[in-house]
């Protein structure tokens, strides 16, 4: 087994003023290709600021971490893009789809980036609603759908470009717990077919689908927990 | 990738459409302004230069200088009495770009029909002289070579001053009396002039016109006459003439230093005129470039707008790889695309407001096409110029910051 994510002594300080806010406090781990890995804490403990510099969506204040044994920390803003682009799929809890572009469009977008030829990426975008079973809503509008319908547009979106992992941050946390566990159990069906997942969730239950947890507090990680 | 991006931008525009629309009418206006006042301003030149190739075919004007100065009255006097008949033939034979010289004497004086009388300028002239001017007969006949050679007492109205004297009878035939200088001579109209309007000599329809010979021999005594009017032989050859007559003139008069004389012509003229009317075009067009620039400004502005409001949708594209060149060039073709809309938009503004404006001005419809070339690059340059500072805003955002927008 490959390892996807190695983070070293990984730490986070925002400049408020003159006041430090330390975020993440040295955060050291491994996911390993093919793993499902839970991250639960308090509000406030850091759990989205982790998500975001594995995401390739910002820089960590200090420490290591190695994508696919590529040092992200030496990454320019460019081909920190194009990280984000190639290796990573993310999932929001505000869904964040384009208001105003379709469904199929919305999921378009990061094989537009990444410069694929229209046929190829109209095929591989029908394929990922497909594996989330939200194709029959492929031309409709995300104000036209559910919330649980537009997760699952976000999900297609994350894994259309067959990502090395999908970051998902408290991608329930939206939803009714019916439409939550629907979720989940799409999450949990995407690792069976090989995908590797990093997910941010509150509720312990939907934790347990996952192989591990890691519970972080102020910052820093307070304790593992490996489940199967 | 150029493209998607005008794709993207258009979808965006249309989205707002009324908001678009709104930061494109500055761009509109500016585009519509700069065209229709060029294209107005080269259509009006075209009649005014027209009106003034109208007053006369390659005429050049030849006068005594200080005509009617009040100071040096002696040496004016003295330089007027060169202007001779044997002058005028003298001018004809020795300056070859020269087709004909015919000389004009003036005397203002009293016309009287029955029981009208009005005061008048009376020309005294040759046959040439409405080939000269493009001044043609209405009814009736011109003077001719035998009515000067035999003095007769013969005399051409004006468009106006036939009917002032007539009202609507038939002058021709007719005997008006001409008191000048207390004395009363009598003169049988041959002719009418057509209606010609003001020239800068005043209003050529209410003179009249006898043959030279009457005015130097019959009514002054005078061997000299007012000014001389000189035709070359083509619009190519003017120029040419006026140098013959120049130099004829100097070594004629002994006057190298050319204080005797005063020779115009139509192209001086024209120059004159146009230079004028091209710097009002210019100005002009400079104004409404203003208010083009103003428009850009407008598209600043709703750029920014539309920047700040899609802040979560920038961050949304660079979570999924947008790099900021991608960004930059999305929003660079929305203002390019409004710019371009709007100047587009702006041609056809301008071009019904020449129209329009032509036709009321009636003057020749032109669509000056350099005007609208540069209108269309200039707005086209204030759409990258004023999108630029929006658009790298929009390109240099964080993305976590920008997710984070409400
Ligand atoms: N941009 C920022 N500027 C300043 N402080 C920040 C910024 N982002 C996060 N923080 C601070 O960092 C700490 C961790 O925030 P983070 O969002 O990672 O928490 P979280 O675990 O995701 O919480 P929640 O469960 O509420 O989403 C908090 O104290 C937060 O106030
Ligand atoms: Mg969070």
């Amino acid at each position: 087994m490959s390892i996807v994510i190695r983070v070293e002594q990984l730490k986070k300080v925002y400049h408020l003023g003159k006041v430090k806010v330390e975020a993440l406090r040295g955060i050291s781990f491994q996911v390993e290709e093919g793993e499902f890995v839970s991250i639960m804490g308090p509000s406030g403990s850091g759990k989205s600021t982790l998500m975001h510099i594995i995401g390739c969506l910002d820089y960590p204040s200090e420490g290591k971490y190695f994508l696919t044994n590529h040092d992200v920390t030496k990454l320019d803003d460019n081909q920190l893009a194009i990280f984000r682009n190639k290796k990573i799929g993310f999932v929001f809890q505000q869904f964040n789809l384009l208001p105003r572009a379709t469904n199929l469009r919305n999921v378009e977008i990061p094989l537009i980036y990444a410069g694929m030829p229209f046929r190829e990426r109209q095929r591989q975008t029908l394929k990922a609603l497909q594996d989330v079973g939200i194709n029959h809503r492929a031309h409709h509008h995300p104000n036209e759908i559910s919330g649980g319908e537009k997760q699952r547009v976000a999900i297609a979106r994350a894994l259309v470009n067959n990502p090395s992992i999908i970051l998902a941050d408290e991608p329930t946390g939206n939803l009714d717990s019916k439409t939550g566990l629907e979720i989940m159990k799409i999450f949990q069906n995407l690792n069976q077919k090989g995908n590797t997942i990093i997910l941010v969730t509150h509720e312990p239950e939907l934790a347990h689908y996952a192989g591990r947890i890691i519970h972080l507090r102020d910052g820093i990680i307070n304790r593992e927990e490996v489940l199967a | 990738m150029i493209l998607q991006g005008l794709k993207i931008a258009l979808e965006s525009l249309w989205a707002n459409k009324m908001r678009s629309f709104l930061s494109m009418l500055g761009i509109v206006i500016g585009v519509g302004a700069v065209i229709a006042i060029v294209s107005v301003g080269t259509g009006s030149t075209q009649q005014i230069t027209a009106r003034i190739a109208n007053l006369g075919s390659n005429m050049i004007t030849i006068y005594p200088r200080a005509l009617r100065g009040q100071f040096g009255r002696l040496s004016s006097i003295s330089s007027q009495q060169k202007f001779t008949l044997e002058l005028s033939e003298h001018l004809e034979e020795f300056c070859p770009s020269v087709k004909q010289v015919i000389p004009l004497k003036q005397v203002n004086g009293r016309l009287i029909s029955d029981d009208v009388n009005i005061n008048s300028a009376i020309i005294g002239t040759r046959a040439e002289y409405t080939e000269i001017n493009n001044y043609e007969i209405a009814q009736g006949v011109f003077i001719n070579q035998e009515d000067d050679l035999e003095r007769r007492q013969v005399i051409v109205l004006g468009h106006q001053l036939a009917s002032d004297l007539f009202d609507n009878e038939n002058p021709l035939g007719n005997l008006v009396r001409l008191n000048y200088d207390g004395r009363i001579f009598q003169f049988t109209v041959i002719g009418v002039m057509k209606e010609k309007g003001g020239s800068m000599a005043g209003n050529l329809d209410e003179r009249a016109y006898v043959p030279l010979s009457v005015v130097m021999d019959r009514l002054t005594a005078q061997k000299y006459v007012d000014s001389l009017l000189a035709q070359a032989y083509s619009s190519d050859e003017a120029n040419r003439a006026v140098q013959e007559i120049e130099y004829f003139m100097q070594k004629h008069l002994e006057d190298e230093k050319r204080e005797q004389f005063r020779i115009t012509s139509q192209d001086e003229i024209l120059d004159t005129v146009s230079s004028v009317t091209n710097t009002m075009n210019m100005m002009l067009g400079g104004i409404a470039a203003i208010s083009l620039l103003v428009g850009g400004i407008g598209i600043m502005n709703i750029m920014l707008v539309s920047v700040t409001e899609r802040t979560r949708e920038i961050g949304i594209r660079k979570a999924l790889g947008a790099q900021n060149k991608n960004i930059l060039f999305q929003f660079l073709m929305e203002s390019l695309s409004l710019s371009s809309l709007g100047g587009v938009a702006g041609i056809g503004f301008g071009w019904v407001a020449t129209y329009f404006l032509a036709q009321y001005g009636n003057w020749p419809f032109i669509i000056s096409t350099i005007s609208v070339i540069i209108a269309f690059s200039f707005a086209l340059f204030i759409g990258i110029f004023f999108g630029l500072y929006p658009a790298m805003k929009a390109a240099k955002m964080n993305p976590v910051d920008a997710l984070r927008y409400e």
